[in-house]
């Protein structure tokens, strides 16, 4: 007895997520969860917010995820409810669906007659096969798959459209789905990542994104040029890079600019940011002694060996920095002399010198290596550092791509056919009184109530004038 | 900008049109209604005529591109497709009483556009990320969405007004108010516009943001709130077309939903993200 009873009603998991109270409960629980991630700051911005809270919350916040709600395990439990729920409701309905499709239409039901409205039940005063040829003539243009059934009495005609429109929703349905997919395979098999190449320069690899991890390409990509161009406000109007990318000896080059990635290999590379980075030249200028007389400006590039003007040695410039120590004391260069004999004498030379000591009065006095005059009898001033490009390329390869792109196509698709069409069945009947007829029009839709009752009345408009009235023809 | 001081000048416009509307739904005058639809189409063609202006001003200014691109137009066209939506309601339905629900948003928006001082109102050049023909697309049909929304929350109000009423009794402005089951039909009708069209408006941006920036979907807090949005109206249909619910319940949802549609738009600007160019 028990497993006749389980074999006929469905199990109790499977009634649980075939309930549609549930698919509310579940988007207003996504909703709620996603409104809780817009209002907790998320992962990089989530320091300043945790720093306020007491430990014990901190510690809640954690185990919840509540820094990264949206890849937490219960957010994704939750959809993966929804998707499981989908499945199972539109499996539940899909036999009903299928019976209704391959149902044969029947056109003398009595049924759809019983609320006819007067107006659309009227005599007309010509035998029931013309009227019958007449009518169906004018069913023909606004129905697919009629049919027609004479009786002694009368005849019934009926005509539908928009069968399959009652599949709408599976598409919908499907497409939800198929979104989801695409987002599973592009987060388990793609990657985010970014990559900063200076202007000339090239790499193989790139950071990832979230982790921070090291990728490698498997080629290489070089930026070959850079550009960038401004609107008279300063704000930039475009920018773009001059991509060069190498494999197994064989070079392709590509121009990405902004809303304009390239694909090379399977990856993308989109242009995301620029900035600038210090080159390899600095500007100096040399004092000997105090007098002004002996000033000389002259250009060294990192590494060169340059003989002082006096003759007492040589220098170099050893490195240069786009802003020293990242503090906002802006461009700086290390100055490594070496005498003619002795020890060599490094020391940093600022573009700023004034923002230095507005920050650690004395420093240029008390620290050697941050002493302009350190080699005496000669002073170093800094004038300015040569600026090169880097561009800032984010780099991804997301293969669900492609099933997402058919998702939002086929979601668009299903849901017009949803809203806006409908299976909409008319019946005609003709019944026999005396030598003339009475005709009654019926009809059923799935959707539009409204649109449905202004076709019919338009029909039955349509079918007394082609007719004319019983009573205007006695 | 001549544009600018035109759009300024419609707002009082549209001002006008609402009057008018509540003139004919408190005086019963049909005349006051005439006067109220005339105004709006006035309103209406002079608001084109000025976006219009405004498009050609960006060109001759060398920074030419379609009028959409921060707050400031945005607000205005918001204001225009309500007006636009609103029209072809009243010419179906030729019923003029949800205009007194329609105009003022449309006021409102105009008015927040044009005299808030934190609002900037000049035309200005396009960042390269908003460089893209999925501009205009991504636009339109969101705004288009939200306008559909913004009816549907007028006449669920008017639903609930009109319920509470008896049905022949009631003072004027209540008696005018179509009969229930209309309002709920034709605002039922427009949340299926409306999400159509918040769905197109939700794939354009993530496939342009996909070009742009190379994701389709980064949970920045606009693109999550219109996700939240559109969950509530997926709920509204649900719960109507399955569990049949109707009337009250779903005027409360539609009206729930609308409040989404306005964090989307405004509540968002004051949490960081991608959009931040649509806050001023």
């Amino acid at each position: 007895m028990d497993t006749m009873k389980t074999s006929k009603e469905p199990h109790a998991l499977w009634r649980f997520f075939s309930s549609v109270r549930l698919t509310l409960a579940l988007l207003i629980l996504l909703a709620a969860a996603s409104i809780l991630g817009t209002v907790i700051p998320q992962r990089e911005g989530m320091v300043e917010f945790a720093r306020r809270l007491s430990p014990a919350m901190l510690e809640v916040f954690e185990a919840l995820r509540l820094f990264d709600v949206y890849h937490s395990f219960w957010f994704r439990f939750l959809i993966s409810a929804l998707a499981l729920n989908l499945v199972v409701c539109s499996l539940n309905r899909l036999s009903p669906t299928l019976r209704r499709l391959r149902s044969q239409p029947r056109p003398d039901r009595t049924k759809p007659f019983e609320e006819t409205p007067p107006h659309r039940r009227f005599p007309v005063s010509r035998p029931v096969e013309e009227v019958t040829v007449r009518a169906e003539a004018l069913l023909h243009g606004r129905t697919a798959n009629r049919a027609r059934k004479d009786t002694t009495n009368g005849s019934f005609l009926y005509g539908e459209r928009g069968r399959f429109s009652v599949f709408g929703v599976y598409i919908v349905h499907l497409s939800v789905l198929l979104i989801l997919l695409g987002s599973i395979l592009g987060s388990l098999t793609g990657f985010e990542a970014f990559v900063n190449i200076p202007e000339g320069d090239g790499t193989d690899t790139v950071r990832l994104r979230g982790s921070g991890g090291e990728l490698k390409l498997g080629f290489r990509v070089e930026c070959k040029d850079f550009f960038v161009s401004f609107y008279d406000d300063g704000t930039p109007r475009e920018y773009r890079s001059t991509l060069r990318f190498v494999a197994n000896g064989e070079a392709e080059e590509a121009a990405v600019r902004v809303n304009h990635p390239f694909t090379y290999q399977g990856i993308r590379f989109y242009q995301a940011s620029y900035g600038s980075i210090p080159g390899n030249e600095a500007t100096l200028v040399l004092r000997r002694g105090k007098t002004l007389q002996e000033e000389r400006t002259l250009r060294a590039r990192i590494g060169e060996s340059i003989r002082l003007p006096g003759g007492e040695g040589r220098f170099r410039v050893e490195e240069i920095r786009g802003d020293f120590m990242r503090m906002g004391m802006g461009p700086a260069a290390r100055i490594v002399v070496q005498p003619g004999e002795g020890e060599t004498i490094p020391f940093w030379i600022f573009l700023h010198p004034e923002r230095v000591e507005a920050r650690f009065s004395g420093s240029f006095q008390q620290f050697p290596k941050l002493n302009p005059s350190a080699y005496e009898p000669y002073t170093f001033f800094l004038k300015g550092i040569e600026k090169s490009h880097y561009t800032g390329l984010q780099v991804n390869k997301d293969p669900g791509v492609p099933f997402v792109w058919a998702g939002f196509f086929l979601i668009v698709f299903g849901l017009f056919i949803t809203f806006f069409m409908s299976h909409r069945r008319i019946w005609l009947r003709i019944e026999r009184e005396g030598d003339g007829a009475v005709v009654s029009v019926a009809g059923r839709a799935t959707k539009n109530p409204v649109g449905l009752e202004r076709e019919l009345d338009h029909l039955a408009a349509r079918l007394r004038d082609h007719l004319g009235t019983g009573e205007r023809a006695s | 900008m001549i544009n600018t001081v035109i759009l300024s000048y419609i707002t009082f416009v549209y001002f006008a049109a609402f009057m008018a509307y509540l003139f004919m739904m408190v005086m019963g005058k049909d005349g006051f209604g005439r006067v109220a639809t005339g105004t709006t189409l006035l309103a209406l063609a002079g608001h084109t005529v000025a976006i219009i202006l405004r498009w050609v001003e960006s060109h001759r200014l060398g920074i030419g591109h379609a009028p959409m691109s921060n707050l400031y137009e945005s607000l205005i066209f918001f204001a225009w497709t309500i007006a636009l939506l609103y029209l072809l309601i009243e010419w179906r339905t030729r019923n003029r009483s949800i205009g007194v629900f329609a105009t003022p948003l449309a006021f409102l928006a105009m008015a927040y556009a044009s005299y808030s001082p934190n609002i900037n109102e000049r035309i200005q050049p396009l960042v390269p990320a908003l460089k893209s023909n999925w501009l205009i697309a991504h636009v339109i049909t969101c705004f288009f969405g939200y306008a559909a929304f913004g009816i549907a929350f007028g006449l669920s109000l008017m639903y609930l007004i009109k319920r509470r009423e008896p049905e022949s009794g009631g003072n004027m402005f209540v008696r005018l108010i179509p009969r229930t089951p209309l309002l709920d039909e034709l605002s039922y009708q427009l949340i299926l516009i409306g999400f159509l069209l918040l769905t197109l408006g939700i794939i354009t941006g993530s496939v342009w943001a996909h070009s742009a920036w190379g994701s389709y979907w980064s949970w920045d807090p606009k693109e999550t709130w219109s996700l939240i949005t559109w969950l509530v109206y997926a709920a509204l249909l649900h719960s109507r077309l399955i569990r049949g619910w109707k009337g009250k319940r779903i005027a409360i949802l539609s009206i729930i939903g609308f409040c989404c549609v306005l964090f989307t738009y405004f509540g968002v600007n004051y949490l960081a993200g991608l959009h931040s160019y649509a806050k001023a």
